[in-house]
């Protein structure tokens, strides 16, 4: 008997983003791990001298990250629209209409904020 | 000669603004009903490039746009390294008086997109008898802050960098790469402490919630034009204000952001060039 279990939306946007994201970077001194969350779904992005070294949706115990950006599985696949709709077309337009939010220490997010809006927006679909 | 040059010419002038002397920037095309051009927080006058560079404006506007104190080629007033740089409502005033005091034009249109969509309304309130329109780009009697604006200066952050990446997201996504981009550099090359310092009067002292009673849109039309993509200035916010004030003509515009002039000038020209039309009209009715 064959049975075929659906994955979850969060568990789909998770591995969208690793497979989409697994391979970015930049020429950029930054050195962080993050956490992505996409609803219950976590990723942990393990950033070195500017390359995405590891993805991990399995957290180990005591797992530990720099910062995090957590928001629910509709608010990722409205982020991630080719043309993603006004107020869903940005981090900080989610954070401010409280669709998305930002936790831990902030220096090294804001420090390279736009490495990580890049890296974010990279599961996002392509224009037909 | 066979190399492109544009139209835009740029000069300084002397101006004494509250006391002090400043050397400031600008730069002009075009001629007819003067059309005077402020650029948003932390930016500076190169946002108005495309504007003086469409014949449908020039050929009946003299469009001039100048850099701020502080921003673009116009210096801090001297004594600048002793000071904290924070942008009054009264000092904002004083600089767009002067400026058009010091270039005698005529009784101006004005322009003002985000910061100088909001000073559009304190001119409204207290000066439209020197303007014969008033046109306000993403203008709200207030906003909701979004971030903490103590991120923009501190030590361990590189000051032009996060500034451009905390206000890439306002630009609409339909906007051309090379203006996003553009619109980008221009805040990864403001001073330190600069865009902060111009957001003290966009959040702390320009605060225009209540006190936008009595504005005479008939003795200086208003007009209010937001992009959608603007969650800074949203088009709530413009609406809102726009429905406290009898006779302002608001319109939402689609597919722009916090920098239409700038972000997508083919796209913000389908929204401006009507408004500048009832300006020409109106001025050779008179």
């Amino acid at each position: 008997m064959n049975i075929q279990i659906d994955q979850p939306a969060g568990a789909q946007l998770a591995a969208r983003f690793v497979q989409a994201a697994g391979a970015f970077t930049r020429h950029r001194l930054f050195t962080a791990d993050m956490l992505v969350q996409f609803g219950a779904s976590p990723v942990r992005v393990c950033i070195r001298d500017g390359a995405v070294v590891q993805m991990q949706t399995q957290l180990p115990p005591m797992c530990t990250w720099d910062f995090a950006v957590r928001a629910s599985e509709h608010a990722w696949q409205e982020f991630w629209r080719a043309t993603p709709a006004a107020g869903w077309h940005d981090i900080f337009a989610l954070s401010k209409s409280g669709e998305l939010e930002i936790l831990g220490n902030l220096q090294p997010l804001m420090a390279n904020l736009q490495y990580v809006k890049d890296l974010l927006a990279t599961g996002r679909e392509e224009n037909p | 000669m066979s190399a492109e040059l544009e139209p835009i010419t740029g000069r300084y002038v002397h101006l004494d603004i509250a006391g002090r002397s400043c050397r400031v920037y600008f730069e002009e095309a075009g001629s007819g009903i003067p059309l005077v051009c402020l650029h948003t927080a932390g930016a500076d006058s190169r946002q108005y490039r495309h504007l003086m560079c469409d014949e449908a404006v020039t050929s009946r506007f003299r469009v001039i746009a100048f850099d701020m104190p502080w921003h673009g080629k116009s210096y801090p007033p001297q004594g600048w390294q002793d000071t904290e740089y924070q942008l009054t409502t009264q000092q904002y005033v004083q600089t767009i008086l002067a400026f058009c005091d010091a270039l005698a034009v005529d009784r101006p249109a004005l322009i003002g997109c985000s910061i100088g969509g909001r000073i559009v309304l304190e001119l409204a309130r207290l000066h439209a008898e020197r303007f014969r329109a008033l046109i306000g780009v993403e203008a709200a009697d207030f906003q909701q802050p979004w971030y903490d604006t103590s991120w923009l200066h501190r030590g361990d952050v590189h000051g032009g960098e996060v500034c451009a990446a905390l206000v890439s997201g306002l630009v609409a996504p339909q906007s051309p790469a090379v203006y996003r981009h553009e619109t980008l550099w221009q805040y990864m090359q403001g001073g330190p402490g600069v865009f902060r310092g111009d957001l003290y009067f966009y959040r702390v002292d320009g605060d225009l919630r209540g006190r936008l009673d009595g504005i005479r849109t008939d003795v200086c039309p208003l007009y209010l034009l937001t992009g959608e993509y603007d969650f800074s200035c949203t088009p709530e916010d413009t609406l809102r204000t726009a429905a406290s004030i009898p006779g302002a003509q608001v319109t939402i515009m689609r597919e722009l952001g916090h920098f239409p002039m700038s972000e997508n000038p083919q796209q913000f020209r389908g929204y401006l060039l009507p408004v500048l039309d009832a300006v020409a009209s109106r001025s050779a009715a008179r």
